[in-house]
């Protein structure tokens, strides 16, 4: 099935780029004269890019994946002729019509055709999936996970005796020995196999920055502590609750138990995301609301520095799909089990910001440690310090954050949609919907 | 145990060993009062900052903008300028979400700043007023309506509205100016002199000679350059006695004898008497009186023609005298001397004077007549786009001459000439790629932007 997808913004195709140095060098392939042969279809753009050697390079973009193809040799994905490409297409530079070229129309056949086996292999799966998550369940609690376990606990307890010491002596030498004590702490925590915890550790580090770096310590302090014993005392608390605190410890989760779960289907809006590195590595966020179930989703990958993202969701866009979402209790975190196609763009649906508390109460009701959770705000003013709707209610804006120029810019004072990430500290907004509708990342 | 936040730190700041507190106790009321608090933080009371106005200008096509956008990342950046100029002259303004980018450039760079006014719209000065480093837009003009402008309006309206009634009534801009003159601000004192240029006569020097005594050095040193522009003016005859002693004609050549002093009268009428590091006092203050002297009084002075005068032998001080005609024949749009003065020195300045062909035509001759180097490019820099075919042709020659032996020079023109050619050639210069790109990028913006 084909549909319109409606042409992209320049912002939105430069989202995908692996980096900076990856955007800049778009930029530089996208001059209309670097290309020739070049032509669009509703879902697929094709084009050749003349580059230093004899042959140009070939470059093909499925936009309902979407999906890159290009011959060059660049290990960075999606390379720089493919969304030189784009960032042509973005700008009206690429003629609509057209038959692809012969290896586009290759690529694309194979592309679907491998797309079929998939599907059907999927669906295979996920019935074979259902009957076989019970007894993967039972896999995880016996052998190596055993000793798992074990190594968890032990190391938790000395995490809680840890705690108790510091409360015990005071925490007003944090900031001479905190940066060494966690760094030890940290390391003992991934050895004992709970990289989640030993993350946590390892940001306190942040807090000390901060003028009021005594009650903020306190607070993880006590989050920390909270989950430990949570860990300690899982037997009594409920399901979901149990896995919240198994996936916060840092228990891994196969894929494949993730897809086990229901799957939810809906026209889900893309409505913000972020890169941020972390220990040598990028994450990418993207978080997406659901027209119909209004559920919100995080989609989180990871890759090295430099390499390969999952560029298949575009901030602005919305597609067709099924989301399997991990476990627990405030659900938030899912995989893109199917997808069925793109949908329309549209300005996503926003809730009042007066309804946000009531909403993070919620959320917090189910996982008392959540620090980050999307909200789509319809009807707000942004100043320069908060979030404000037109009966003058305000959420402040993360300090750190500094002035949102570019936000304050499109709304002018009048109200806009706003897609923010709710934090404790603040809200971090990450974008907006203009006056025509269009959409602008911040 | 008391459980307020405030006491929980104080207790784990100083260890609870020492309020016989239990450590696990103290964690845990402080696990219960930091969801608690998270999860029960309501909205507080916020005043929404006041609406911008509506704007009054049509938005610029998407591929337009999409185009700036590229410029701002820094994709043709040098091209920027242009962009500005040619969508203010349609009428456009830019995409919202793109004024903070260009605001910021505008705080670095001033020569961009006049169109911004206009370009940034309601959304523009509604931004300013909010973040101190693009206060300088709200000095900048933007489309107001008329009317109460002058009494009402910011600096930049202001200036338009006095510009605008300058063009079609001279002598009622001056008044209007003079009617509140004592109450302007020094700034726009200083701005609003220079609108006096166009359609300057005879009837502005009083005014101009009264502004002499102005407190502020810059209205000081407009009022005199223009007055310089008018050789009947009281200012223009005081000069041209100084300048009589000055320089005399002596023999076939010219001998200059410069001031010993720069007294009160002359700094009164602009000659700065402390000299720029490294310029000596007398011959600074010799080149400021031939600055300021009315050329026409030369060729009755000395009795010959203007190109006679600059080709006239003068020994010392000649060099402090060329460059006080230069600035003269500057000051003074003089096209035949700063023609004369450009035949002996080929300098950038002069050919702003001349008329758009002829900058190009005579540029054209000087690159075809000498190799290319630093002065060259300068020179050409001064040349205003569009550079006609001669000068065109003329550069495209010296591009292929030098690419192979002055790769940086050859670079240099090829970055000039993308930005001054008319970018119709993008066809016809294949053979520079890096030419043809630019001038392919500019084809598309001016289409994108008529």
């Amino acid at each position: 099935m084909r549909r319109v997808i409606e042409r992209w913004s320049r912002d939105q195709v430069l989202s995908l780029a692996p980096d900076a140095a990856s955007q800049k060098a778009a930029t530089g392939v996208s001059a209309p004269g670097k290309w020739s042969g070049s032509g669009a279809l509703p879902d697929v753009v094709w084009g050749e890019c003349k580059g230093s050697g004899a042959t140009p390079y070939r470059a093909c973009v499925d936009l309902s994946e979407p999906a890159y193809k290009c011959s060059c040799p660049s290990r960075k994905f999606p390379c720089k002729h493919a969304l030189g490409l784009l960032l042509l297409w973005a700008s009206d530079g690429v003629p609509d019509g057209g038959e692809p070229a012969g290896w586009a129309a290759e690529w694309l056949e194979q592309r679907r055709s491998r797309a079929d086996k998939q599907e059907k292999q999927e669906k295979q799966e996920k019935r074979d999936g259902r009957e076989r998550s019970a007894p993967a369940k039972a896999a995880r609690s016996s052998g190596g996970s055993a000793q798992r376990e074990t190594r968890v606990s032990a190391g938790l307890s000395e995490l809680e005796r840890w705690l108790t010491d510091q409360i015990a002596q005071g925490i007003a030498g944090a900031p001479q020995t905190g940066l060494a004590d966690w760094d030890e702490l940290g390391r003992r925590l991934v050895d004992a196999q709970a990289p989640g915890v030993a993350g946590s550790v390892s940001r306190l580090s942040r807090v000390l920055g901060e003028e009021d770096w005594p009650g903020l310590l306190l607070e993880e302090y006590a989050l920390i502590h909270l989950l430990a014993v949570a860990h300690r005392r899982t037997a009594e608390l409920p399901a979901g609750l149990a896995e919240t605190v198994r996936s916060r410890v840092g228990f891994p989760i196969t894929r494949e138990d993730v897809l086990a779960t229901p799957w939810v289907r809906d026209e889900w809006d893309v409505v913000g995301g972020r890169d941020e590195e972390q220990d040598r590595l990028v994450a990418r966020r993207i978080w997406m609301q659901g027209r119909a179930t209004g559920r919100v989703a995080l989609v989180l990958s990871f890759a090295p520095i430099g390499q390969a993202l999952d560029a298949s969701l575009v901030t602005g866009t919305a597609v067709d799909a099924s989301l399997a979402y991990y476990p627990g209790a405030s659900p938030l975190r899912a995989v893109v089990a199917e997808r069925h196609g793109p949908v329309a763009a549209a300005r996503p649906a926003g809730t009042r910001l007066s309804q946000v508390p009531g909403r993070i109460a919620e959320v917090l009701a189910g996982d008392p440690w959540a620090d980050s959770w999307p909200v789509v705000l319809e009807g707000v003013i942004p100043s320069k310090e908060s979030l404000m709707d037109e009966d003058g209610n305000g959420l402040p804006l993360h300090p750190a954050g500094g002035a949102l120029w570019r936000l304050l810019a499109v709304s002018g004072g009048h109200p806009v949609t706003v897609a923010a990430e709710w934090t404790p500290r603040g809200s971090r907004p990450l974008t907006v919907w203009d006056e025509e509708s269009q959409v602008v990342r911040l | 145990m008391s459980t307020s936040w405030e006491d929980l730190v104080s207790t784990a700041l100083v260890g609870a060993d020492r309020r016989s507190a239990s450590p696990g106790e103290v964690l845990e009321h402080a696990a219960v009062e930091v969801v608690r608090a998270r999860a029960g933080r309501r909205t507080h009371p916020d005043r929404p900052p006041a609406p911008a106005m509506e704007e009054t200008r049509p938005l610029a096509s998407r591929a337009a903008g999409d185009r700036l956008a590229r410029m701002l990342g820094g994709d043709q950046a040098r091209l920027l300028p242009e962009w500005l100029e040619a969508a203010a002259a349609i009428g456009v303004r830019v995409p919202a979400h793109l004024i903070p980018g260009l605001l910021d450039l505008g705080a670095r760079d001033r020569s961009i700043r006049s169109h911004l006014g206009a370009l940034t719209g309601a959304r523009g000065r509604w931004l300013a007023e909010l973040n101190s480093s693009w206060r300088y837009l709200l000095a900048e003009a933007a489309d107001l309506p008329s009317g109460d402008v002058w009494e009402f309006g910011t600096s930049g309206d202001r200036r338009v509205y006095l510009t605008a009634l300058r063009a079609t009534a001279p002598g009622q801009a001056r008044e209007l100016l003079e009617q509140g003159w004592e109450k302007e601000t020094p700034e726009d004192r200083a701005a609003f002199v220079l609108v006096l240029s166009e359609r300057l006569g005879m009837d502005d020097e009083p005014f101009l000679e009264a502004a002499l005594d102005d407190r502020r050095r810059e209205v000081r040193q407009a009022a005199a350059d223009l007055l310089t522009r008018l050789p009947e003016s009281r200012l223009a005859r005081r000069m041209a006695g100084r300048a009589a002693r000055l320089l005399v004609a002596d023999g076939g050549g010219l001998r200059a004898d410069p001031p010993k002093a720069c007294d009160s009268t002359m700094e009164r009428d602009g000659v700065r008497p402390r000299p720029p590091a490294g310029t000596a006092q007398r011959g600074w203050w010799l080149q400021q009186v031939i600055a300021r002297t009315p050329l026409t009084f030369w060729t009755g002075h000395l009795g010959r023609s203007p190109e006679d005068v600059v080709q006239s032998k003068i020994g010392d001080w000649a060099r402090e005298v060329a460059m006080g005609w230069t600035r003269a024949a500057i000051l003074q749009h003089d096209p035949r001397w700063a023609r004369a003065l450009f035949e002996v020195e080929p300098l950038t300045d002069l050919l702003a004077v001349l008329p758009p062909e002829e900058q190009s035509a005579r540029a054209a001759e000087l690159v075809a007549r000498h190799p290319v180097d630093g002065q060259m490019i300068m020179m050409l820099g001064g040349v205003a786009r569009p550079w006609g075919p001669r000068l065109a042709r003329a550069v495209l020659k010296k591009i292929v001459e030098t690419s192979g032996t002055q790769p940086w020079n050859a670079g240099e023109l090829i970055r000039l000439a993308g930005e001054r050619l008319d970018p119709a050639m993008h066809g016809h210069v294949q053979e520079i790629p890096e030419l043809a790109a630019t001038l392919r990028f500019r084809h598309d913006m001016s289409k994108e932007l008529s």
